[in-house]
């Protein structure tokens, strides 16, 4: 096939699958009934009603609340521990740096969940604390309360944005402020943190987005207490309404993608922004900037405590759940053991889930990583004429919610024929949805590794005879090969633990592990979902250690050689 | 029939004219150098020719091929052009080792096997490189994969080589060495060449002709002779190796010599110059540092001498180089002997003298 040709249908196939449910969505909004039902005509009765219902602004005004505390929250939190780790004498500054990531990769619905059973009304340190030792607890089904989850959930965005941005910037800057006679702090307080400016905006308005979108924590905390924000607004209209699949809930999705979208060009301008901050330079292993003498060890303790409270009591709490019949702070745990729920998630429909949800991650993973690599290539390093657009289409899902993702490939399904029937009432249309919604994580670690293979090396092979195909293949894929591989991990990772788009796809039959263990915690079957969170945060675990060596051994392998 | 044959090649990048109606052939076997200072538009040329960039107007025939030709649309691909091209990086595909990089290109021509092996040691031993085969290229010297790299552009017999810096990533000593060993593998295979750089003794050491340029337009084409000892403008005098300028006005003129006053008209140089019959009014006159005889103050008066102060001298090994003043002229000479006195005369032959013309807008 001719080079052309392999890049035409890369970029229909990228254009197709990402631009593919917005239309639908679209045109759904701006009819009077659902699509499957006949005599449907124009109309804008869903965003009259949408717009018309006192509920949705109560839930709008919820959400801004919940978005700001989150942002606020998770930029301080992530920038100030940005600044610990690059520009001061942490202790083990390296360890905690990597630890900081594990709320990102780590599956956020099991998390959430291990903090309900832990920190939640009725959670085992929540009686133990109020019952035992008489001391007031943070209600976390409150707005602060699921901000402060939404934040650490969060806060590794502004953590890796600032820490990027403290590698890049030529540490000069900050020794010429020493010599012309300011002391640390006076530094850091007129050189670091404004050099750091872009990344707050870039990272804040990237979290600020991901928080409005956020449906998991409002649908398990604040909706049980009837404190809607719009994600939840939309998902409980859409599964409860009178009539199922209401033009309102279309039509709020349609408004909640405007301002994701918006959100998403103010926050490419501040990228283009950031560019001009760069400085040249930056050496490794310098001397850090603060020392912080004995406060080293308070810090590294505020940030251990973090990375316990975030992480590692929510895990040990789904752990302990997932064998106790009762989690109580009121019996001793060992006088409650039980296998029973390991024993339930091994068959019947938490099995069928768990066998969904890998083969979606494996296909998925593969599928993502195939076209993500093409397309790169194409976007980058081709003639393709339409090659520009690739990059923002790759990266819009990003910023895309996944109820919108959700409701957008179940009408792109219902319009589709035959093949939307296949997919709708199979696991694959949900891998479609998954595959679609998390592919910006392959572009994001593709990319660099690309831009730093020098663009000679190609022409280099042009130069010698070889077409497009043959030197991408033999030439620049070869150099690739470790950012393939990460890139797979990655979305491997991402489509086990992701979930709302599927709430809006799924059937009975079809589930994957996140819709499973949200419906079936909302039912009050604890025990086993514990069990499966736990499931999924190991095999994450386990899976990134593993990627993690092998990188490691690959690199190092590839200098011996 | 020229080898190589570059018409009017224009390009623009975002409203800047990066080539501005370039022009020039190239000879069979011939060393042809483009020179200039960066974003001269040397790059973007041999990158034209490669078929790396596209330029909006022109046209470029190889061998009677014609390549590009931006009013019949003809654009033939990189990959089809047949040519040789050692990058500044010199590109040495790092997962692959000395001898795979040699052979993918006779792969991608569809070799045998065992003609691939057998012309991959033979190109390897040309470049002195045969025992490092199986080295992978992180394992060589920065010499070494420029080695490998002008192997691989030569192993396919190209018709045309291109060199875009090849010797700037090298340090002073490894850059003479290498720069004199290209120039004699070149002339052995009598390879079509052409050279990019920004370094004058690169280009005056190795070429055969040089073209300077300077903001995408051609300043002068000629052998490193004409070009140094006869710059056609302002720009390529001072560009190509150390000049001292002098405006004046033609006062007298004799067939192929001008006499020519220099500011107040107690200084006058008479000059036999190429252009000197067509000189009048103010012009401009160059000459090297190195082209006058530097005599003791009670030497003999004669045509084209001057006393000066001396300013500074400064001893650079194998000569002396003095800051004068004329005058008010300030004027930089070399000496191979030391010429002691404050006061110094300086002879300009008139034949070592160049009336420069103005610079193409």
């Amino acid at each position: 096939m001719p080079a052309g040709a392999v890049q035409l249908l890369t970029w229909a196939l990228v254009v197709t699958c990402v631009v593919g449910p917005f239309l639908p969505l679209l045109y759904a909004s701006f009819r009077d009934r659902p699509l499957y039902e006949d005599g449907g005509v124009f109309s804008t009765i869903g965003y009259r009603q949408v717009l018309g219902d006192a509920a949705f602004w109560h839930a709008a005004l919820n959400t801004l609340q919940y978005a700001v505390e989150t942002t606020a929250l998770a930029v301080v939190g992530g920038a100030a521990i940005a600044i610990l780790v690059a520009r001061t004498d942490l202790p083990a500054r390296g360890v905690l740096g990597k630890l900081i990531l594990l709320p990102l990769l780590l599956p956020s619905l099991g998390i959430v969940l291990g903090w309900i059973v832990v920190w939640g009304p009725g959670g085992y340190l929540t009686v133990l604390a109020d019952e035992r030792l008489h001391v007031p607890t943070l209600a976390i089904n409150t707005i602060p309360g699921m901000s402060l989850i939404e934040a650490a959930r969060l806060l590794p965005i502004a953590f890796l944005t600032c820490e990027a941005a403290l590698a890049r910037a030529d540490s000069s800057l900050e020794d010429a402020a020493r010599s012309a006679g300011a002391g640390p702090l006076r530094v850091l307080r007129s050189v670091t943190v404004p050099m750091l400016r872009p990344a707050l905006l870039n990272s804040g308005t990237l979290i600020f987005t991901l928080a409005i979108a956020s449906l998991g924590i409002p649908l398990l905390l604040g909706a049980q207490r009837g404190i809607n924000t719009i994600s939840t607004y939309l998902y409980l209209s859409w599964t409860n309404g009178v009539s199922p699949d209401p033009p309102l809930v279309t039509a709020g999705a349609v408004l909640l993608l405007l301002v994701a979208t918006v959100l998403l060009l103010i926050r490419n301008r501040l990228l283009g922004a950031e560019a001009r901050f760069v400085s040249v330079g930056g050496r490794a292993g310098r001397k850090a900037l603060l020392e912080l003498r004995g406060l080293r060890w308070v810090f590294a303790a505020i940030i251990a405590l973090y990375l316990a409270l975030s992480t590692l009591i929510p895990v040990l709490g789904l752990a302990l759940m997932s064998v106790v019949v009762i989690l109580t702070p009121l019996i001793a745990p060992w006088k409650l053991f039980t296998w029973a729920h390991w024993h339930t998630i091994a068959e019947g429909q938490f099995r069928s889930a768990i066998e969904h949800s890998v083969l979606i991650s494996v296909a998925g993973a593969i599928v993502t990583t195939a076209v993500v690599t093409l397309a790169t290539l194409v976007a980058h390093r081709s003639r393709f004429p339409l090659r520009r657009t690739l990059p923002f289409v790759m990266l819009y899902p990003r910023a895309t919610p996944g109820l919108i993702i959700g409701i957008g490939f179940f009408w792109a399904y219902l319009l589709t024929g035959a093949v939307g029937d296949y997919l709708r009432s199979s696991i694959w249309g949900i891998m479609v949805a998954f595959c679609v919604r998390d592919l910006p994580f392959a572009y994001v670690v593709m990319y660099p590794t690309l831009a730093r293979i020098g663009e000679e090396l190609d022409r280099a092979g042009r130069s010698v005879g070889a077409g497009w195909w043959l030197t991408s293949r033999r030439i620049v894929l070869p150099l690739l090969r470790p950012a393939i591989l990460a890139a797979f991990i990655l979305m491997f990772v991402e489509l086990l633990n992701d979930y709302d788009p599927a709430l809006f796809l799924v059937k009975p039959g079809t589930e994957v592990i996140g819709t499973l263990m949200l419906s079936e915690f909302i039912q009050g079957t604890t025990g086993p979902v514990a069990a499966l969170a736990l499931v999924q945060v190991l095999a994450t675990v386990v899976v990134l250690g593993v990627a993690a060596v092998v990188l490691k051994t690959r690199v190092t392998g590839e200098n011996d050689a | 029939m020229p080898e190589i044959n570059v018409r009017q090649l224009v390009k623009t990048f975002g409203g800047q004219r990066a080539l501005d109606g370039v022009s020039f052939s190239v000879e069979e076997g011939e060393l042809f150098t483009l020179l200039g200072p960066s974003g001269c538009g040397k790059s973007t040329t041999l990158l034209s020719i490669a078929g790396f960039q596209r330029p909006d107007e022109g046209s470029i025939t190889v061998a009677g091929t014609t390549f590009f030709d931006a009013g019949t649309r003809v654009n033939i691909a990189a990959e089809r052009r047949n040519l040789g091209i050692v990058f500044q990086s010199y590109a040495v595909w790092p997962h692959m080792t000395v001898f795979e990089n040699l052979a993918f290109p006779l792969k991608v021509r569809r070799v045998r096997k065992r003609d691939v092996r057998a012309r991959v040691t033979e190109v390897l031993d040309l470049v002195e490189m045969g025992e490092y085969a199986g080295r992978y290229p992180h394992q060589l010297s920065g010499g070494q994969q420029q080695r490998v790299a002008l192997a691989r552009a030569l192993v396919y017999s190209p018709e045309v080589l291109l060199l875009d810096e090849p010797f700037s990533n090298l340090d002073a000593k490894l850059r003479e060495r290498a720069r004199s060993w290209v120039k004699e593998l070149q002339r052995n295979l009598g390879l079509t060449t052409i050279f990019v750089t920004h370094d004058q003794d690169e280009a005056l050491s190795m070429s055969d002709r040089v073209v300077v340029m300077n903001r995408g337009r051609i300043q002068q084409i000629g052998t490193p002779e004409e070009v140094y000892r006869r710059p056609a403008n302002r720009f390529v005098a001072e560009f190509v190796g150390r000049v001292n300028l002098i405006d004046g006005v033609v006062a007298e003129r004799d067939g192929a010599t001008v006499v020519v006053d220099i500011g107040d008209s107690s200084h006058r140089l008479r000059v036999q110059a190429p252009g000197a019959d067509r000189a009048s009014g103010t012009v401009t006159l160059a000459f090297r540092p190195e082209a006058v005889t530097v005599l003791p103050s009670n030497s003999t008066n004669g045509t084209n001498t001057w006393e000066g102060d001396v300013h500074a001298v400064a001893f650079l090994g194998d000569h002396y180089e003095y800051d004068v003043r004329v005058g008010s002229l300030p004027l930089t000479v070399q000496s191979g002997q030391r010429v002691a006195g404050d006061r110094i005369k300086v002879h300009i032959p008139q034949d070592a003298l160049s009336i420069l013309a103005d610079e193409p807008a």
